[in-house]
């Protein structure tokens, strides 16, 4: 392994890690959300009324495991092995 | 003889009124409450679980109309229902899946209703407010099955309170009650994701006398 073969895979560890570690400071949700429920703060008179707070979504991405941090972490592993083969073959061209 | 059907008469009447469970509220008499709510605050969803994520859907445009005597909730009669086309997931593409021929059929069965049938189980709680099993027909899909669903309502009378939600006398009612999707001709799976076979329903309405 080269120093550029070195450099790819310590950039392609530290963009998955990132991936991941946002994915779970998302919340590690399965599945990409554009948005979530949340309860509504209720009046008086529904409290009287006996309601239980009404749900409103509220706009709002929240990153998932599929499928954008599973996308993303694929696309950074095939592109760190095609730039891993391509400078595994010029350091054999250098060497040659 | 007379005394004796009088005596009778007046025990009937008696166990009758002792038997009447309803609200002792300044209204009496029967009174018809409509759930339409032009602001769209009525509220029905359900609540489904899948392997990858819990699904919650909702729709604020609940339609219906109750009447009922308010001192004996068990005559209570009427039917609420929503448009299949203002259910919500989040999701978009979900919910042109919910809306399509492979699940509820919008097109097809354009509404989902719950006709009340019958009142049991009545607990009263104060004077304005009560627990109850209503058994009703449960319609979806285009296949109605029976189903009990555990009711909480409460009255108000009119007042400058309620008016600041709408004219009359109002009815809050919180139902909630659990269906199986395969009762319904509904396959349980949506967007690729397999859906719990029981479904958990939720009513979150007022109605108004006034309207």
């Amino acid at each position: 392994m080269n120093s550029k073969q070195k450099y790819v895979l310590i950039v392609a560890i530290l963009l998955i890690s990132a991936a991941v570690i946002w994915w779970l400071g998302s919340g590690g949700e399965i599945l990409s959300k554009d948005g979530i429920w949340v309860e509504k703060q209720m009046t008086e008179l529904d409290k009287t009324l006996g309601l239980k707070p009404e749900l409103e979504f509220q706009e709002k991405f929240i990153l998932g495991l599929l499928p954008h941090t599973a996308v993303f972490s694929g696309i950074v592993v095939v592109i760190s092995t095609i730039l891993f083969f391509i400078f595994k073959t010029k350091k054999t061209k250098e060497t040659s | 003889m007379k005394t004796i059907i009088k005596t009778f008469f007046i025990l009937l009447v008696a166990v009758s009124i002792s038997l009447a469970q309803g609200f002792k509220v300044k209204a009496t008499g029967e009174k018809s409450f409509n759930f339409e709510d032009k602001y769209g605050r009525n509220q029905a969803s359900f609540f489904s679980t899948t392997p990858l994520e819990d699904i919650t859907g909702v729709s604020n445009a609940v339609m219906g109309k109750v009447t009922f005597n308010v001192g004996d909730v068990k005559s209570l009669k009427g039917s609420i229902s929503i448009p299949v086309a203002s259910i919500k997931t989040g999701i978009d593409l979900r919910d042109e899946h919910l809306k399509s021929d492979n699940w509820l059929d919008a097109e097809s069965y354009p509404e989902i209703t719950f006709t009340i049938k019958k009142v049991g189980d009545v607990k009263v709680t104060a004077d304005n407010k009560l627990e109850a099993k209503v058994t009703g027909d449960f319609t979806a899909h285009g296949v109605t099955k029976e189903v009990s669903a555990n009711v909480t309502m409460t009255y108000l009378d009119e007042s400058e309170q309620t008016k600041q939600r709408a004219s009359g006398d109002l009815l809050g009612v919180q139902a909630t009650f659990n269906i199986v999707l395969s009762d319904y001709d509904v396959e349980n799976m949506v967007v690729g994701q397999k859906v719990s076979e029981d479904i958990e329903i939720s009513i979150n309405i007022v109605g108004s006398s006034a309207m």
